[in-house]
């Protein structure tokens, strides 16, 4: 599904070895499955990244090796017949025909090579350590190349000399940006962009062709995400356990191997959602350190809100109570408010003394008589009313952590903070919105589009809140 | 080649179904097909069975829908003969005439007309309600619990059920009763026909209740009334009606009776229509609009296939993509040992060499350390290979070689150690990675680690680190 036909640009990120270049590209090409390491030379040819729409290249990024031996290859550059500025690009491809089999130079071929056939350059340096006059052997054979260039600023250590280099930079490149790989949002993403853009009049057009694409992509990714959680919430809640039984009445072993079985099935459809979003995400190697969603009394069911995404107590009994006055009202307005706002009150008292007895409540298990005698030990539909937000909290604390994650990271995804993440995951006024939903899943009820539709409206909000 | 237009039924529904459940494409996949299909851009289901003819070939279909469809026809085949001859045997019972007593035109409206009246108002309700009200109405069709004594029989079809939704089976169930109803009401028709061909019969009327004869006329011209324009002679005058009346007092017949009873076949006419307008032509246009209504159930349920949605999101979608069609080349990295590091360093070295340092910074770093050497020599940096090379030659003894431990080695520096090595009048070379100077020289230990790697898989001797 690749075509070349038309002239796309195409950027080199090149420097001196361990400089983050690969973690650029991983970061720009939203791929984490770029090798990163801190041992020079763990780029050994030349990788094309190129953004492709329904098979079309808008522009590619070419992550390359390290410069090995700049000062053997200027001074070959040199020792040729002296060429006017506009020749320099020719002893470049010269030497690469030179040199094509000589080991020695396999890293300079590699990095210079997309170079020669017209790519932009984007040179990496690490602004947290010193400058140093080693790199302008490396500056001046990009200059020689001729092809449009910029540096990047990255800041892989504490320390900050980016006035130094820039000073320095500034004699060889046209434009000189800071972009750390590791910490850089969306937006920062895009102002990249923006700065290759103006490398090359005519590069300009296609490269506002692939943000406006990016910027497609993000919001799909958004929604694509949105529609997994609010999936997984219906499937969750509405999720019965059950099991054929031949006597009249469960045994205790029978009951509580069934728990067992609901209680993992919940678990694994969570995990299903983990993954789904990660692939929505493009992390497709990601390591997890996270807390495992229990069900103990004493887990994230207590009523001290062991549950950091759960409602205590008296929090559900207002959320009860909120949407049980809802529903009231709209019985109210139904009647003109003949009913001086009674249906409000009952409502309201109804949701909560509901929210008060359910608080407690896990699942339902039933044993239901079936044809010719059978019977059925049934758990579920989750009753507990502070599960649903726990739920949802998680998936959406999840969510966000890895939409915000850099493709250039490697270390692990530490979930455990989810405290920080508290009141900014489903506050007061949301949980209203979100109960109306939840009541009906909890019945088995086949929920409206419309309630669906603004229940995805309220997830949608959160999870671009988190995403800010 | 033309590709033959696929369309929806309950064959194709469940094929695709089964399909979904083990095949769904992923983006690109979709995308490339929506792109190389063109037609039905606008129709999602047609565009969706194409889809699904393409790929049937990657799943082997089990033969449970075979099945399901089989038993359903079969099923449907014998209800719909039973209901034919049942009508029939129910018309010839409704038109036994014994000679005894005229055949009650009261008793045969009560089965061609009403009934089916009553039956086409249950099915509307059914039509129109949903959940718990379906059931209730459904429970009073006999032909529902005919079925559920049929569906006893056969359990190989009980995997296919569980694709079906409710809502699609009600519509299958209406669709189903309209036919055999219309089938029952043909049988009555053909019954009517074929006995008033056979048999002399005298209809008369009778009911306990106080009908006056105009009364009841004035009933039947109600009843009459689609087609008493334009076949009057199937609309019985008040004269029939009145001379048709009958009491059963004692075995006797009215004489008057007796006496026009060869004008009381004349009803015939008039139940035929009566039978072939609210038996047959109304329940004909009620079973169109419930095939309607099936269909259109039917493309929902089809749509709302789970995965049905992404597939057609992705259809619609541009596939973006940024990853690297390459496979990355992974670099083994093998950890560092404590082979040829040393934790000390001496006071005193015959020559100071600093890659990448000015003599400056090496005397700098010298007075730091206090460390004392007969020459320094500034090497790599702006300085030429050749220059270097001779200064590899000149140095003797014991050599201190200060490196930015943040800059991991080149094969540029590795070329001038192994010309150190190579160098016979140098007996030891340590090599000190030093950090910034605005840390105090001090370094990371994963640079230093870098380092180490590199020296030791020279295998030289000669070549020691220091991690002081």
């Amino acid at each position: 599904m690749r075509s070349r036909e038309y002239e796309y640009p195409k950027f080199a990120v090149v420097g001196h070895p361990n400089k983050g270049k690969s973690s650029i590209v991983s970061s720009l090409a939203l791929d984490d499955s770029v090798q990163i390491g801190d041992t020079p030379g763990t780029t050994q040819v030349k990788r094309g990244f190129p953004l492709t729409v329904d098979g079309k290249i808008v522009y590619e990024l070419f992550d390359t090796p390290g410069f090995q031996r700049a000062r053997r290859v200027l001074a070959w550059l040199k020792a040729q017949e002296p060429v006017s500025a506009d020749k320099r690009g020719d002893l470049l491809r010269a030497f690469i025909q030179v040199h094509r089999d000589d080991p020695k130079f396999h890293d300079e071929i590699e990095l210079l090579e997309p170079i020669v056939e017209g790519a932009g350059i984007i040179y990496v340096v690490d602004a947290s350590k010193p400058y140093g006059p080693e790199y302008e052997v490396e500056m001046e054979i990009l200059r020689w190349s001729g092809q449009p260039s910029m540096a990047i600023l990255n800041l892989i250590g504490n320390e900050d000399y980016r006035d130094q280099w820039k000073r320095a930079l500034g004699h060889y490149f046209r434009l000189v940006r800071t972009f750390n790989p590791i910490t850089a949002t969306f937006s920062d993403h895009m102002s990249l962009l923006e700065s290759m853009a103006q490398l090359k009049e005519e590069w300009t057009q296609p490269i506002k062709v692939a943000i406006g694409i990016l910027n497609d992509l993000h919001q799909q990714k958004v929604e694509q995400s949105v529609d997994a959680i609010v999936e997984n919430m219906q499937r969750t809640l509405t999720y019965v356990y059950a099991k054929e039984i031949h006597t009249d009445k469960a045994s205790k072993e029978e009951e509580e191997e069934a728990k067992e079985a609901y209680r993992q099935q919940i678990v694994r459809y969570e995990e299903e959602l983990e993954r789904e979003i990660e692939l929505i995400w493009n992390h497709r190697s990601i390591e997890k350190v996270e807390n495992v969603l229990v069900f103990e009394e004493v887990g994230l069911f207590s009523k001290e809100s062991a549950s950091i995404f759960g409602l205590s107590q008296n929090e559900l009994i207002i959320t009860g109570a909120s949407a049980g006055a809802m529903g009231g009202l709209g019985l109210d307005l139904m009647l003109g408010g003949g009913s001086l706002f009674l249906g409000s009150i009952i409502g309201g008292a109804v949701g909560g003394v509901g929210a008060m007895l359910g608080f407690d409540n896990l699942y339902e298990v039933k044993i239901l008589g079936q044809k010719f005698g059978k019977r059925e030990l049934t758990i579920g539909p989750m009753k507990n009313l502070n599960f649903p937000y726990i739920l949802l909290g998680r998936a959406l604390y999840h969510t966000s952590v890895i939409a915000k994650r850099s493709h250039a990271l490697r270390d692990q995804v530490k979930l455990e903070d989810e405290a920080l993440y508290t009141e900014q995951v489903i506050d007061g006024e949301t949980r209203k919105k979100l109960e109306a939903l939840h009541v009906k899943l909890r019945r088995g009820e086949e929920p409206s589009e419309a309630l669906l539709a603004s229940y995805r409206k309220v997830v949608l909000r959160s999870f671009l809140s988190l995403l800010r | 080649m033309q590709t033959k237009t696929p369309k929806l039924s309950l064959k194709s529904y469940l094929d695709f179904a089964t399909l979904l459940r083990s095949y769904r494409g992923d983006h690109e996949q979709n995308r490339i097909f929506a792109l190389t299909h063109k037609s039905f851009v606008t129709d999602p289901i047609r565009r969706l069975l194409l889809w699904g003819k393409e790929h049937r070939f990657k799943v082997s279909f089990s033969s449970d829908t075979d099945h399901y469809l089989k038993h359903l026809s079969v099923i449907t085949s014998f209800l719909a003969l039973f209901a034919l001859i049942f009508g029939f045997l129910v018309g010839l019972g409704l038109l036994s005439y014994s000679g005894e007593a005229p055949v009650n035109v009261i008793y045969y409206l009560f089965v061609a007309a009403f009934l089916p009246l009553l039956s086409l108002f249950l099915s509307l309700l059914s039509m129109m309600s949903k959940g718990m009200f379906f059931h209730f109405f459904t429970l009073l069709f006999p032909l529902h619990w005919i079925e559920k004594l049929l569906e006893l029989i056969p359990r190989q079809h009980k995997n296919v059920m569980v694709e079906i939704p409710p809502n699609l089976l009600k519509w299958m169930f209406l669709d189903r009763l309209q036919r055999f109803s219309l089938l029952f009401s043909m049988g009555l028709l053909m019954a009517l026909l074929g006995v008033v061909v056979v048999k002399d019969i005298a209809f008369g009327w009778s009911s306990t209740l106080n009908v006056s004869a105009e009364e009841f006329h004035a009933l039947l011209q109600m009843i009459a009334l689609p087609w008493q324009a334009w076949i009057p002679s199937a609309v019985p005058s008040l004269e029939l009606v009145e001379m048709s009346h009958y009491f059963r007092l004692g075995e006797h017949l009215n004489s008057e009776m007796i006496h026009h009873a060869d004008k009381l076949g004349a009803w015939w006419k008039f139940l035929a229509m009566s039978t072939l307008v609210y038996a047959v032509l109304l329940r004909l246009l009620f079973w169109l609009l419930v095939r309607y209504g099936y269909r259109k159930v039917l493309q929902k349920s089809f749509l709302g296939l789970e995965g049905v949605e992404t597939i057609l999101r992705e259809f619609d979608t541009p596939f973006v993509s940024t990853e690297s069609p390459k496979e990355e080349q992974h670099l083994e990295i093998v950890p560092e040992t404590n082979e040829q590091v040393s934790e000390d360093i001496r006071t005193t070295y015959h020559d100071v060499l600093g890659w990448n340092f000015s003599d400056e910074e090496i005397l700098l770093a010298n007075d730091s350390k206090e460390i004392r050497a007969k020459k320094l020599f500034s090497v790599g940096g702006s300085h030429t290979f050749t220059e270097d090379e001779a200064i590899a030659h000149q140095v003797t003894q014991t050599l201190l070689l200060y490196v930015k431990s943040w800059e991991p080695p080149t094969m540029d520096f590795v070329d001038f150690l192994e010309m150190l090595i190579e160098n016979e009048k140098v007996t030891s070379i340590e090599i000190y990675p030093l950090g910034t100077v605005g840390r105090y020289y001090e370094s990371d230990e994963k640079d230093i680690a870098v380092w180490k790697r590199k020296i030791q898989g020279l295998k030289s001797k000669k070549v020691w680190v220091i991690d002081a």
